[in-house]
This record gives C-alpha cells, sequence and structure tokens, in this order.
C-alpha cells in the first residue's frame, strides 16, 4: 500500500534550536557547542536569541557526525573538516554558476 | 542470506592485523566517504567498506564472521544454528521478549527478510548472564532512536518548475511488536514542491526507521539534485541557456522566440548584440519556493555559416568594402603604443 505523505518540509523555511539541532544530527551536545563556539555551524541571525539553525547548519551538523563517527575526529578536526568542506562547496558552486553562463563553443 | 567477504571488501586477507583493518579502512574511507569523495559510486562503495569494517575491528564479531568460514560472495547460506539460539535467548530484543517463537525458524520470520549487515550491527559483546557473543538490539533497556535515511532524487528541470510527486520504494530494517528484526518494504509518495534546485535537501520528519522503547522515529531527507537538460543550465534559481543568432540578427537587432520552462515568450534582441552577452528574461527561471522566481538568462552566440552560395558571398564582399568596422583596432592600437 503507497502512503502519501503531506509533511515534506524544507529545510530552508522550518528553523530549529540547538537542543533539536543536537537531536537531528545525533551529535553530543558538548560536540556540538564546539563546532557552534568555533563558527563552524552558524545560527540564521547571529544577534537572534535563542539562536535558530537552518538547512546549511543541520547540514554541518549531519556531516559532523559521519566523519566524526567514520574518521573518529575530534572537534578541532572536525573544525577544520567542515571548513575545508564549505570551501570547497563554494568553490563548486561558483564553477556550476561560471559554466552555465559560458556559451556553448566555449563550455565544451 | 547472501554471504559477503568482508575481508575482500576492504582488500585484506583473512588472518590481517587489528592494525592492517584500521589502515584498510582508513584508506578506502578517505577514497569513498560520500562528504569528501567524488569517485562514481562512492556512497555505495563506503556502505560496503563501512560495513566490513564494522565487523572486522571488533574481535568477537569478527570471530563470529569468521566461523562462517570462506564462501564466494553472493553465494546463499543459513546462519548457524546456534545464532539462532543467541538471537532469541536472554530477552535480548528491544521488545523485551524472551525465549518467544521469533529468530529464524519458520515461526518466526526467515534468514532470508534481512541482511548479513543486519545482523552484525546488532551483535552485542557479551550477553548479559552468558558467555560470548550473541544478538540482539543495543541498548534494549532505554529508548532508540530510528534510523535516518537520505535518499538522492533526482528530477527534471520541469518537474522542479511545476512540483511533482515521486515515489520511493525502501527497504528498511525494523523490528516489530515481537522485537525481531526484519526487513520492512515501506513504499511512499512524496510531494517536491515546486521550487526545489540542486543541492536542497527535504526533510520529511519520523519517516525512517522506527524508534524503540519510546525512541523518536528517524527522518527521511530527500537530496534533490536536477537531471541535465539538453536547453537550460542551472545556477540556484536562474537558468542559463544558449541562443543563437545570425552575424545580421546581431548587428541589426531581431525579435526571436524562446522555449521557457513555463512556456514560449518573445525576446526582443537588440541592435549590436555581442557574443557573450546574457540577454535577461525576469521571472522565467525556477520557483523559489516563498513565492518569487528566479530568471531565465539567454546567452547569445553568434553562429557563423559555414558555407556561402555566390549571392551570399558577393554580399559579404560587398560589406566587407563598404565597412569601416575593425574588432583588431584595440589590439593593433596597443601593439603600436609599445
Amino acid at each position: 500500500m503507497r502512503v502519501e505523505l503531506t509533511e515534506v518540509l524544507w529545510f530552508e523555511e522550518h528553523a530549529v534550536t540547538l537542543n533539536e539541532l543536537a537531536d537531528l544530527c545525533s551529535l553530543p551536545m558538548p560536540m556540538l557547542e564546539e563546532l557552534v563556539g568555533a563558527g563552524a555551524i552558524l545560527p540564521l541571525q547571529a544577534d537572534r536569541a535563542p539562536p535558530r539553525y537552518g538547512a546549511q547548519a543541520l547540514q554541518a551538523a549531519r556531516a559532523a557526525r559521519r566523519l566524526q563517527q567514520d574518521f573518529d575526529l575530534d572537534s578541532s578536526a572536525l573544525v577544520l573538516a567542515l571548513g575545508l568542506l564549505d570551501r570547497i562547496d563554494e568553490l563548486e558552486r561558483q564553477v556550476r554558476a561560471l559554466r552555465a553562463k559560458l556559451p556553448a563553443s566555449i563550455r565544451s | 542470506m547472501k554471504y559477503k567477504d568482508y575481508y575482500a571488501v576492504m582488500g585484506l586477507a583473512r588472518g590481517a592485523s587489528e592494525d592492517d583493518i584500521k589502515k584498510s579502512y582508513r584508506r578506502l574511507a578517505r577514497k569513498y566517504h560520500p562528504d569528501v569523495s567524488k569517485e562514481p559510486d562512492a556512497e555505495e562503495k563506503f556502505k560496503d567498506v563501512a560495513e566490513a569494517y564494522q565487523t572486522l575491528k571488533d574481535p568477537e564479531k569478527r570471530a563470529a564472521y569468521d566461523q562462517l568460514g570462506q564462501r564466494p560472495a553472493g553465494e546463499e547460506f543459513q546462519p548457524p544454528p546456534d545464532w539462532r539460539q543467541q538471537w532469541q535467548g536472554g530477552g535480548a530484543g528491544p521488545g523485551g521478549t524472551s525465549g518467544g517463537s521469533g529468530g529464524f525458524g519458520p515461526e518466526g520470520f526467515s534468514a532470508d527478510d534481512l541482511d548479513l549487515s543486519d545482523l552484525f550491527a546488532h551483535l552485542r559483546a557479551g550477553r548479559a548472564g552468558g558467555a560470548g557473543p550473541g544478538f540482539g538490539a543495543q541498548g534494549a533497556s532505554g529508548a532508540m532512536p530510528g534510523q535516518d535515511y537520505e535518499i538522492p532524487v533526482q528530477i527534471s528541470i520541469e518537474d522542479a518548475f511545476h512540483g511533482t510527486e515521486i515515489n520511493l520504494d525502501l527497504s528498511m530494517p525494523e523490528y516489530d511488536d515481537q522485537g525481531r528484526l526484519r526487513r520492512v518494504p515501506r513504499a511512499f509518495t512524496a510531494r517536491v514542491p515546486k521550487g526545489a534546485t540542486d543541492g536542497q535537501r527535504l526533510r520529511v520528519p519520523g519517516k525512517g526507521g522506527k524508534g524503540f522503547n519510546g525512541g523518536r522515529n528517524g527522518d527521511l531527507y530527500l537530496d534533490i539534485a536536477l537531471k541535465p537538460h539538453s536547453l537550460y543550465r542551472v545556477s540556484g534559481h536562474d537558468l542559463y541557456m544558449d541562443l543563437a543568432l545570425t552575424p545580421w540578427e546581431a548587428v541589426l537587432g531581431t525579435s526571436v522566440e524562446v522555449t521557457t520552462p513555463g512556456g514560449v515568450v518573445r525576446l526582443k534582441v537588440p541592435a549590436g548584440t555581442q557574443a557573450g552577452r546574457q540577454l535577461r528574461l525576469p521571472h522565467r527561471g525556477l520557483p523559489i519556493p516563498k513565492g518569487e522566481q528566479g530568471d531565465l538568462y539567454a546567452v547569445v552566440e553568434i553562429a557563423v555559416p559555414s558555407v556561402v552560395n555566390d549571392k551570399e558571398r558577393a554580399l559579404y564582399e560587398q560589406l566587407a568594402g563598404a565597412s569601416s568596422f575593425d574588432p583588431r583596432a584595440k589590439v593593433t592600437g596597443d601593439s603600436d603604443a609599445r
């Protein structure tokens, strides 16, 4: 039997608290707090209290949990890895955007 | 149940040391980890590697695995009878059942319901009150959250523009009411709202693996990727497409029909349009969930005919004679200045 889903959520529209973020990514709260403190995971608005976390934070937190589990990384290594992955994502986004703007004769 | 050769997956001999296992895992994880790898099928390969490592790094799991002997990968086999007893005994299941009719036997579910990884994932080191390894859910006395699942979903640009429904047929390991683990087919139809774009994620709360003992159900994450399109290229919610013009259309200007995801529109090309210029069609790109819409850009290419007839050649020669246009004037001027 096929079940119709009605609760599909856009990450972008459903910000969560730090506790909810910890629950969703299964990272221990002290480690998550370290990542937030080091700026590897950012709230949507830095000046809003209590801070709320969106899609990007959840993606980073889940990646942190995978990396921590699969590579036995500590908080410092996670901060470094997340920062580098972030830079790679940004560079890839820029490359895709630039390629999209090129005419076919130059692109291929 | 199909046999998996964990040693072969990790490129190891059966007598490999713990150190060899760790080194091999690190090497393969660096190559295939989905967060760092660009290898094709990296995620699938890493799953196999991680599954093999989880078993081989643990001496008791490894001993239980070695007990199966060496078989060709993919060969059907039945787990040894003592595994069944271990699975059933000691109230090890998450539902707290003790000595029920579950397990691998004909009265319970078949071993065909399970994957080898399901068994080893739930192999406990040292059962309470018994010697040696046993099977059962970890943390049976406490709440266990269900597993989250991430599913890559490819949709077309047209689907992203209009919204779509995708059918998901999953097989999830779940515990039944008796605390027995089995794979359960789950079929969903997920509605992807219009405005999805590359790299976006949808969360479907509570539709992942079931939680136990009051633990929350896992979530389902849909990782959206847009399929390559013959006409459009995507950058965020903006679309780009090539627009080929003849030299005279570029010089004189024209009006052309352009196919957008929302239908055909007419685009005015101004006189003197250069190759590479981006002509913007506002709000003709992909929808943005909050009600806005990206733009569509037509990237101009000047197409030059490779073959011309006599009349065309004569006209080009006439144009060459009459025109004072020098596209290399700047280059020539710079050369002269040196």
